[in-house]
Protein backbone atom coordinates (compact mmCIF):
# COMPACT_ATOMS: atom_id res chain seq x y z
CA UNK A 1 0.00 0.00 0.00
CA UNK A 2 1.37 3.24 -1.45
CA UNK A 3 0.90 6.10 0.53
CA UNK A 4 -1.81 7.58 -1.76
CA UNK A 5 -2.84 4.52 -1.43
CA UNK A 6 -3.30 4.64 2.40
CA UNK A 7 -4.61 8.28 2.46
CA UNK A 8 -7.63 7.12 -0.17
CA UNK A 9 -8.31 4.24 2.61
CA UNK A 10 -7.75 6.40 5.56
CA UNK A 11 -10.27 8.54 4.52
CA UNK A 12 -12.92 6.05 3.04
CA UNK A 13 -12.37 4.41 6.97
CA UNK A 14 -13.15 8.32 8.38
CA UNK A 15 -16.46 7.95 6.59
CA UNK A 16 -17.21 4.68 8.28
CA UNK A 17 -16.47 2.52 5.64
CA UNK A 18 -15.74 -0.60 7.42
CA UNK A 19 -14.35 -2.41 4.57
CA UNK A 20 -11.43 -0.02 4.62
CA UNK A 21 -11.25 0.27 7.82
CA UNK A 22 -10.67 -3.80 7.81
CA UNK A 23 -7.43 -2.88 5.38
CA UNK A 24 -6.46 -0.71 8.68
CA UNK A 25 -6.82 -3.33 11.23
CA UNK A 26 -5.02 -5.76 8.88
CA UNK A 27 -2.21 -3.21 8.14
CA UNK A 28 -1.42 -2.66 11.79
CA UNK A 29 -2.28 -5.57 13.94
CA UNK A 30 1.27 -6.92 14.92
CA UNK A 31 2.53 -4.03 15.35
CA UNK A 32 -0.16 -3.07 17.41
CA UNK A 33 0.20 -6.63 19.11
CA UNK A 34 4.09 -6.28 19.74
CA UNK A 35 3.36 -2.90 21.66
CA UNK A 36 0.38 -4.13 23.74
CA UNK A 37 2.85 -7.02 24.66
CA UNK A 38 5.82 -4.88 25.62
CA UNK A 39 3.04 -2.58 27.78
CA UNK A 40 1.24 -5.66 29.39
CA UNK A 41 3.87 -7.93 29.86
CA UNK A 42 1.37 -10.96 28.96
CA UNK A 43 -0.25 -12.71 25.59
CA UNK A 44 -3.80 -12.30 27.02
CA UNK A 45 -3.79 -9.00 28.02
CA UNK A 46 -2.24 -8.15 24.83
CA UNK A 47 -5.04 -9.37 23.18
CA UNK A 48 -7.59 -7.33 24.59
CA UNK A 49 -5.51 -4.14 24.51
CA UNK A 50 -5.38 -5.14 20.62
CA UNK A 51 -8.71 -5.54 19.97
CA UNK A 52 -9.73 -2.87 22.36
CA UNK A 53 -7.44 -0.25 20.72
CA UNK A 54 -9.11 -1.13 17.15
CA UNK A 55 -12.75 -0.48 18.60
CA UNK A 56 -11.66 2.61 20.26
CA UNK A 57 -9.64 3.49 16.71
CA UNK A 58 -12.72 3.26 14.85
CA UNK A 59 -15.15 4.73 17.38
CA UNK A 60 -12.77 8.23 17.22
CA UNK A 61 -12.05 7.82 14.19
CA UNK A 62 -13.42 11.10 12.81
CA UNK A 63 -12.02 12.94 15.20
CA UNK A 64 -8.59 11.86 14.03
CA UNK A 65 -7.23 14.88 11.59
CA UNK A 66 -6.08 13.58 8.14
CA UNK A 67 -2.56 15.67 8.41
CA UNK A 68 -1.34 13.61 11.27
CA UNK A 69 0.50 9.99 11.19
CA UNK A 70 -2.55 7.28 11.62
CA UNK A 71 0.43 5.17 12.63
CA UNK A 72 1.35 7.33 15.50
CA UNK A 73 -2.47 8.24 16.64
CA UNK A 74 -2.63 4.79 16.90
CA UNK A 75 0.41 4.25 18.46
CA UNK A 76 -1.39 6.25 21.66
CA UNK A 77 -4.62 4.70 21.56
CA UNK A 78 -3.09 1.24 22.16
CA UNK A 79 -0.67 2.93 25.08
CA UNK A 80 -3.35 4.22 27.22
CA UNK A 81 -5.47 0.84 26.47
CA UNK A 82 -2.86 -0.65 27.96
CA UNK A 83 -2.68 1.55 30.80
CA UNK A 84 -6.32 1.21 31.58
CA UNK A 85 -6.41 -1.98 31.43
CA UNK A 86 -3.37 -2.42 33.98
CA UNK A 87 -5.26 -0.13 36.27
CA UNK A 88 -8.35 -2.51 35.94
CA UNK A 89 -5.99 -5.58 37.01
CA UNK A 90 -4.25 -3.67 39.15
CA UNK A 91 -7.39 -2.53 41.13
CA UNK A 92 -8.68 -6.37 41.40
CA UNK A 93 -5.26 -7.75 42.69
CA UNK A 94 -4.90 -5.05 45.08
CA UNK A 95 -8.41 -6.21 46.71
CA UNK A 96 -6.02 -9.63 47.41
CA UNK A 97 -2.64 -8.00 47.98
CA UNK A 98 -1.00 -5.01 50.00
CA UNK A 99 1.50 -2.98 48.22
CA UNK A 100 3.35 -5.44 45.53
CA UNK A 101 6.72 -3.56 45.44
CA UNK A 102 7.04 -4.59 49.37
CA UNK A 103 5.44 -7.38 49.01
CA UNK A 104 8.25 -8.72 46.56
CA UNK A 105 10.66 -7.06 48.44
CA UNK A 106 9.94 -9.11 51.77
CA UNK A 107 9.56 -12.34 49.92
CA UNK A 108 11.96 -14.79 51.17
CA UNK A 109 15.16 -14.98 48.82
CA UNK A 110 12.57 -16.89 47.18
CA UNK A 111 14.46 -20.28 46.78
CA UNK A 112 17.38 -18.89 48.23
CA UNK A 113 18.91 -18.72 44.56
CA UNK A 114 22.64 -19.56 44.78
CA UNK A 115 25.01 -17.82 42.49
CA UNK A 116 24.74 -20.52 39.70
CA UNK A 117 20.74 -20.54 39.51
CA UNK A 118 20.64 -16.21 39.50
CA UNK A 119 23.25 -16.55 36.48
CA UNK A 120 20.56 -17.73 34.94
CA UNK A 121 18.47 -15.79 32.76
CA UNK A 122 15.38 -17.27 33.22
CA UNK A 123 15.63 -16.68 36.59
CA UNK A 124 16.63 -12.55 36.42
CA UNK A 125 13.79 -12.27 34.44
CA UNK A 126 11.42 -13.79 36.13
CA UNK A 127 12.43 -11.24 38.61
CA UNK A 128 12.64 -8.44 36.47
CA UNK A 129 9.01 -9.53 35.36
CA UNK A 130 7.77 -9.11 39.08
CA UNK A 131 9.26 -5.61 39.43
CA UNK A 132 7.74 -4.66 36.31
CA UNK A 133 4.33 -5.91 37.57
CA UNK A 134 4.99 -3.68 40.51
CA UNK A 135 5.20 -0.64 38.91
CA UNK A 136 1.71 1.69 39.06
CA UNK A 137 0.38 1.47 35.56
CA UNK A 138 1.80 4.91 34.17
CA UNK A 139 5.00 3.98 35.49
CA UNK A 140 5.39 0.70 33.47
CA UNK A 141 3.89 2.68 30.49
CA UNK A 142 6.36 5.26 31.03
CA UNK A 143 8.98 3.01 31.39
CA UNK A 144 8.12 0.34 28.39
CA UNK A 145 7.83 3.60 26.14
CA UNK A 146 11.52 4.73 27.04
CA UNK A 147 13.35 1.62 27.76
CA UNK A 148 12.18 -0.64 24.94
CA UNK A 149 10.83 1.46 22.67
CA UNK A 150 13.34 3.96 22.91
CA UNK A 151 10.91 7.03 22.97
CA UNK A 152 11.68 10.00 23.79
CA UNK A 153 10.53 11.75 27.13
CA UNK A 154 8.34 14.54 24.29
CA UNK A 155 6.87 11.44 22.72
CA UNK A 156 6.12 9.57 25.83
CA UNK A 157 4.67 13.28 27.58
CA UNK A 158 2.32 13.05 23.63
CA UNK A 159 1.58 9.01 24.17
CA UNK A 160 0.39 9.29 27.74
CA UNK A 161 -1.31 12.69 27.75
CA UNK A 162 1.07 13.83 30.76
CA UNK A 163 2.86 16.71 31.12
CA UNK A 164 7.13 16.86 30.39
CA UNK A 165 8.03 16.53 33.82
CA UNK A 166 5.36 14.27 34.68
CA UNK A 167 6.57 12.07 32.09
CA UNK A 168 10.28 12.34 32.86
CA UNK A 169 8.84 11.90 36.70
CA UNK A 170 7.01 8.26 35.89
CA UNK A 171 10.31 7.44 34.17
CA UNK A 172 12.63 8.00 37.32
CA UNK A 173 10.21 6.68 39.87
CA UNK A 174 9.86 3.47 37.40
CA UNK A 175 14.10 3.33 37.31
CA UNK A 176 14.17 4.10 41.69
CA UNK A 177 12.25 1.33 41.86
CA UNK A 178 13.43 -1.33 39.46
CA UNK A 179 17.10 -0.69 41.18
CA UNK A 180 15.80 -1.25 44.55
CA UNK A 181 13.68 -4.18 43.52
CA UNK A 182 16.73 -5.57 41.75
CA UNK A 183 19.24 -4.36 44.04
CA UNK A 184 19.31 -7.99 45.60
CA UNK A 185 20.11 -9.96 42.08
CA UNK A 186 22.79 -7.17 41.61
CA UNK A 187 24.78 -8.03 44.88
CA UNK A 188 24.70 -11.81 44.32
CA UNK A 189 26.14 -11.08 40.89
CA UNK A 190 28.79 -9.32 42.10
CA UNK B 1 32.85 19.29 42.65
CA UNK B 2 29.15 19.30 41.01
CA UNK B 3 28.09 15.67 40.91
CA UNK B 4 25.12 14.46 38.29
CA UNK B 5 21.85 13.27 40.10
CA UNK B 6 20.60 9.23 39.75
CA UNK B 7 18.22 11.27 37.32
CA UNK B 8 20.43 13.43 35.20
CA UNK B 9 22.76 10.07 35.18
CA UNK B 10 19.72 7.82 33.88
CA UNK B 11 18.30 10.42 31.37
CA UNK B 12 20.78 12.25 29.76
CA UNK B 13 23.74 9.79 30.21
CA UNK B 14 21.79 6.04 29.48
CA UNK B 15 19.38 6.75 27.73
CA UNK B 16 20.95 9.46 25.54
CA UNK B 17 18.04 12.54 25.76
CA UNK B 18 19.43 16.46 25.23
CA UNK B 19 22.84 17.46 24.41
CA UNK B 20 24.31 16.72 27.53
CA UNK B 21 26.22 13.31 26.91
CA UNK B 22 29.69 13.96 26.24
CA UNK B 23 29.90 16.71 29.05
CA UNK B 24 28.50 13.94 31.80
CA UNK B 25 31.04 11.47 29.64
CA UNK B 26 33.87 13.74 30.87
CA UNK B 27 32.57 14.19 34.26
CA UNK B 28 32.36 10.10 34.97
CA UNK B 29 35.95 9.89 33.83
CA UNK B 30 36.72 12.16 36.47
CA UNK B 31 34.13 11.62 39.53
CA UNK B 32 34.41 7.69 41.09
CA UNK B 33 31.28 8.45 43.10
CA UNK B 34 29.16 9.71 40.08
CA UNK B 35 30.78 6.40 38.22
CA UNK B 36 29.68 4.11 40.70
CA UNK B 37 26.55 4.91 40.88
CA UNK B 38 26.07 5.50 36.77
CA UNK B 39 27.58 1.58 37.01
CA UNK B 40 24.85 0.64 39.03
CA UNK B 41 22.09 2.33 37.09
CA UNK B 42 23.33 1.07 33.86
CA UNK B 43 23.98 -2.60 35.56
CA UNK B 44 20.27 -2.69 36.73
CA UNK B 45 18.34 -1.62 33.33
CA UNK B 46 20.71 -3.68 31.67
CA UNK B 47 19.14 -6.71 33.40
CA UNK B 48 16.22 -5.41 31.78
CA UNK B 49 16.18 -7.11 28.46
CA UNK B 50 12.96 -6.64 26.03
CA UNK B 51 10.98 -9.51 26.43
CA UNK B 52 10.65 -11.91 23.36
CA UNK B 53 7.19 -11.03 21.63
CA UNK B 54 5.29 -14.13 20.51
CA UNK B 55 5.24 -13.84 16.82
CA UNK B 56 1.78 -13.41 14.90
CA UNK B 57 1.64 -14.87 11.80
CA UNK B 58 0.49 -13.43 8.40
CA UNK B 59 -3.09 -13.72 8.78
CA UNK B 60 -3.24 -12.26 12.52
CA UNK B 61 -4.38 -8.83 11.46
CA UNK B 62 -7.75 -11.34 9.51
CA UNK B 63 -7.93 -12.79 13.04
CA UNK B 64 -7.81 -9.30 14.48
CA UNK B 65 -10.61 -8.41 12.12
CA UNK B 66 -13.15 -10.96 12.56
CA UNK B 67 -12.84 -10.91 16.59
CA UNK B 68 -13.98 -6.83 16.01
CA UNK B 69 -15.77 -6.61 13.10
CA UNK B 70 -19.19 -7.15 14.40
CA UNK B 71 -18.51 -5.47 17.76
CA UNK B 72 -17.64 -2.11 15.91
CA UNK B 73 -18.91 0.70 17.62
CA UNK B 74 -20.88 3.94 15.96
CA UNK B 75 -18.36 6.25 14.91
CA UNK B 76 -17.79 9.46 16.79
CA UNK B 77 -19.03 12.67 14.43
CA UNK B 78 -15.77 14.71 12.71
CA UNK B 79 -14.63 16.98 15.20
CA UNK B 80 -15.59 19.89 12.95
CA UNK B 81 -18.89 19.20 13.21
CA UNK B 82 -19.13 20.02 16.73
CA UNK B 83 -18.41 23.39 16.68
CA UNK B 84 -21.21 23.85 14.95
CA UNK B 85 -23.90 21.94 16.92
CA UNK B 86 -26.11 24.21 19.04
CA UNK B 87 -25.76 22.26 22.32
CA UNK B 88 -21.33 23.70 21.74
CA UNK B 89 -22.49 26.71 20.87
CA UNK B 90 -22.12 28.09 24.78
CA UNK B 91 -19.20 26.15 25.28
CA UNK B 92 -17.79 28.19 22.77
CA UNK B 93 -18.91 31.42 24.24
CA UNK B 94 -17.59 30.37 27.49
CA UNK B 95 -14.63 29.30 26.00
CA UNK B 96 -14.15 32.77 24.22
CA UNK B 97 -15.26 35.19 28.04
CA UNK B 98 -12.65 32.82 29.74
CA UNK B 99 -9.93 33.78 27.24
CA UNK B 100 -10.66 37.61 26.88
CA UNK B 101 -11.21 37.23 31.00
CA UNK B 102 -7.37 35.88 30.68
CA UNK B 103 -6.07 38.33 28.49
CA UNK B 104 -7.78 41.01 30.44
CA UNK B 105 -6.31 39.16 33.43
CA UNK B 106 -2.77 39.17 32.46
CA UNK B 107 -2.64 42.86 31.41
CA UNK B 108 -4.03 43.50 34.96
CA UNK B 109 -1.19 41.46 36.61
CA UNK B 110 1.62 43.28 34.40
CA UNK B 111 0.38 46.80 35.96
CA UNK B 112 0.31 45.64 39.18
CA UNK B 113 3.41 43.75 38.51
CA UNK B 114 5.44 47.03 39.89
CA UNK B 115 4.17 46.82 43.23
CA UNK B 116 5.52 44.32 46.03
CA UNK B 117 4.59 40.90 45.54
CA UNK B 118 7.28 38.68 45.96
CA UNK B 119 10.09 37.84 48.02
CA UNK B 120 12.72 40.74 48.33
CA UNK B 121 14.82 40.43 45.09
CA UNK B 122 18.02 42.29 44.87
CA UNK B 123 18.30 43.61 40.87
CA UNK B 124 21.59 44.78 39.37
CA UNK B 125 20.72 47.65 37.86
CA UNK B 126 21.18 51.68 38.45
CA UNK B 127 19.45 53.18 41.09
CA UNK B 128 17.38 55.73 38.64
CA UNK B 129 13.86 55.99 37.71
CA UNK B 130 14.07 54.50 34.60
CA UNK B 131 15.02 51.19 36.25
CA UNK B 132 11.71 50.48 37.67
CA UNK B 133 9.98 49.43 35.14
CA UNK B 134 12.71 46.52 34.53
CA UNK B 135 12.83 45.57 37.63
CA UNK B 136 9.44 44.98 37.77
CA UNK B 137 9.60 42.77 34.51
CA UNK B 138 12.10 40.87 36.79
CA UNK B 139 9.89 40.28 39.62
CA UNK B 140 6.86 39.42 37.66
CA UNK B 141 9.00 37.06 35.23
CA UNK B 142 10.17 35.48 38.35
CA UNK B 143 6.73 35.09 39.98
CA UNK B 144 5.45 33.92 36.91
CA UNK B 145 8.37 31.05 36.35
CA UNK B 146 8.23 30.38 40.61
CA UNK B 147 4.13 29.64 40.36
CA UNK B 148 4.44 27.38 37.30
CA UNK B 149 7.69 25.36 38.67
CA UNK B 150 5.32 25.16 41.81
CA UNK B 151 2.38 24.16 39.84
CA UNK B 152 4.45 21.38 37.74
CA UNK B 153 5.32 19.56 40.94
CA UNK B 154 2.16 20.35 42.12
CA UNK B 155 0.85 18.52 39.21
CA UNK B 156 3.33 15.38 39.71
CA UNK B 157 2.35 14.78 43.37
CA UNK B 158 -1.71 14.79 42.43
CA UNK B 159 -0.61 12.34 38.94
CA UNK B 160 1.24 10.13 42.10
CA UNK B 161 -1.92 10.45 43.83
CA UNK B 162 -4.07 9.29 40.98
CA UNK B 163 -2.21 6.33 40.21
CA UNK B 164 -1.30 5.02 43.62
CA UNK B 165 -2.17 1.57 43.97
CA UNK B 166 -4.77 1.30 46.59
CA UNK B 167 -4.22 0.89 49.95
CA UNK B 168 -0.30 1.49 48.57
CA UNK B 169 1.31 3.78 51.19
CA UNK B 170 1.27 7.42 50.46
CA UNK B 171 3.96 8.45 52.54
CA UNK B 172 6.30 10.37 49.89
CA UNK B 173 3.38 11.66 48.37
CA UNK B 174 2.50 13.21 51.43
CA UNK B 175 5.62 14.25 52.17
CA UNK B 176 6.00 15.94 48.95
CA UNK B 177 2.47 17.61 49.17
CA UNK B 178 3.35 18.72 52.63
CA UNK B 179 6.39 20.59 51.25
CA UNK B 180 4.01 22.83 48.58
CA UNK B 181 1.67 23.52 50.99
CA UNK B 182 3.50 26.96 52.31
CA UNK B 183 4.26 27.61 48.91
CA UNK B 184 0.52 26.95 47.91
CA UNK B 185 -0.28 30.05 50.15
CA UNK B 186 2.28 32.10 49.66
CA UNK B 187 1.64 32.18 45.70
CA UNK B 188 -2.24 32.18 46.42
CA UNK B 189 -1.28 35.80 48.72
CA UNK B 190 0.46 37.13 45.74
CA UNK B 191 -1.80 36.55 43.16
CA UNK B 192 -4.30 37.92 45.07
CA UNK B 193 -2.54 40.94 45.48
CA UNK B 194 -1.86 41.14 42.14
CA UNK B 195 -5.44 41.07 40.93
CA UNK B 196 -4.94 37.33 39.28
CA UNK B 197 -8.18 35.62 40.80
CA UNK B 198 -7.87 32.99 38.50
CA UNK B 199 -4.90 32.11 39.27
CA UNK B 200 -5.68 32.48 43.08
CA UNK B 201 -8.46 29.96 42.62
CA UNK B 202 -6.33 27.66 40.84
CA UNK B 203 -3.95 27.49 43.82
CA UNK B 204 -6.63 27.32 46.38
CA UNK B 205 -8.43 24.45 44.82
CA UNK B 206 -5.15 23.00 44.87
CA UNK B 207 -4.55 23.48 48.70
CA UNK B 208 -7.47 22.08 49.61
CA UNK B 209 -6.66 18.78 47.69
CA UNK B 210 -3.25 19.26 49.48
CA UNK B 211 -4.11 19.48 52.94
CA UNK B 212 -6.29 16.14 52.11
CA UNK B 213 -3.42 14.22 50.95
CA UNK B 214 -1.57 15.40 53.51
CA UNK B 215 -3.63 14.33 56.69
CA UNK B 216 -5.09 10.92 54.93
CA UNK B 217 -3.37 7.92 56.38
CA UNK B 218 -0.08 7.03 55.18
CA UNK B 219 -1.29 3.33 54.16
CA UNK B 220 -4.21 4.57 52.49
CA UNK B 221 -7.34 2.55 52.29
CA UNK B 222 -8.91 1.93 48.87
CA UNK B 223 -12.04 4.16 49.79
CA UNK B 224 -10.34 7.06 51.32
CA UNK B 225 -8.27 7.38 48.56
CA UNK B 226 -11.03 6.91 45.94
CA UNK B 227 -12.36 10.06 47.45
CA UNK B 228 -9.52 12.03 46.76
CA UNK B 229 -8.98 10.95 43.41
CA UNK B 230 -12.80 11.76 43.20
CA UNK B 231 -13.19 15.19 44.12
CA UNK B 232 -9.34 15.86 42.25
CA UNK B 233 -11.79 14.93 39.06
CA UNK B 234 -14.58 16.69 40.37
CA UNK B 235 -12.59 20.14 40.56
CA UNK B 236 -10.88 19.09 37.38
CA UNK B 237 -7.82 20.23 38.88
CA UNK B 238 -4.99 18.37 37.47
CA UNK B 239 -6.62 19.77 33.88
CA UNK B 240 -6.65 23.25 35.70
CA UNK B 241 -3.10 23.11 36.95
CA UNK B 242 -1.49 21.90 33.58
CA UNK B 243 -3.40 24.59 31.72
CA UNK B 244 -2.30 27.31 34.09
CA UNK B 245 0.97 26.31 34.35
CA UNK B 246 1.12 26.60 30.47
CA UNK B 247 -0.59 29.60 30.57
CA UNK B 248 2.33 31.27 32.96
CA UNK B 249 5.18 29.68 30.95
CA UNK B 250 3.49 31.20 27.80
CA UNK B 251 3.15 34.68 29.41
CA UNK B 252 6.78 34.42 31.27
CA UNK B 253 8.37 33.95 27.73
CA UNK B 254 6.45 37.07 25.89
CA UNK B 255 7.46 39.13 29.03
CA UNK B 256 10.97 38.07 28.70
CA UNK B 257 11.58 38.44 24.97
CA UNK B 258 10.02 41.87 25.27
CA UNK B 259 12.06 42.80 27.94
CA UNK B 260 16.08 43.05 28.48
CA UNK B 261 17.70 40.63 30.37
CA UNK B 262 18.46 41.95 33.63
CA UNK B 263 21.17 40.08 35.99
CA UNK B 264 18.72 38.77 39.20
CA UNK B 265 19.45 37.60 42.57
CA UNK B 266 16.99 36.16 44.58
CA UNK B 267 17.25 37.22 48.57
CA UNK B 268 15.09 34.45 50.15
Amino acid sequence: MDATEAAAVLARARQGDSEAFRALVERHSRSVFRLAYRMTGNEQDAEDVVQESFLRAFKQLGRFESRANFGTWLYRIVANCSVDLMRSKQARHDQVRGDSLDDMLEMPAADAPGPERIAQSAEIQQRVQQALQALSPLERAAFTLRHYEGRSIDEISAALGLGTSAAKHSVFRAVKKLRVALAPLRSQES
Amino acid sequence: MKHYSEDDLTLYYYYGEGRRRADIERHLDDCAPCASLYREIAGTLAMIAAPDVPERGDQYGLEVWQRIRHKLPEQDAPWWTTLFRVDRLGAAAAAAVLLVAAFVAGRVWQRQASAPAVAPIAVDTPTTATAAPAAADVRQRILLTSVADHLDRSERVLTDIMNAPDRGNISTEQQWAEDLIDASRFYRQDAIDAGEQSVADVLDDLERSLLEIVHSPSTVRAADLEQIRRRIDAATLLFKVRVMSDELRRREQASGSAAPRTSTRKTS
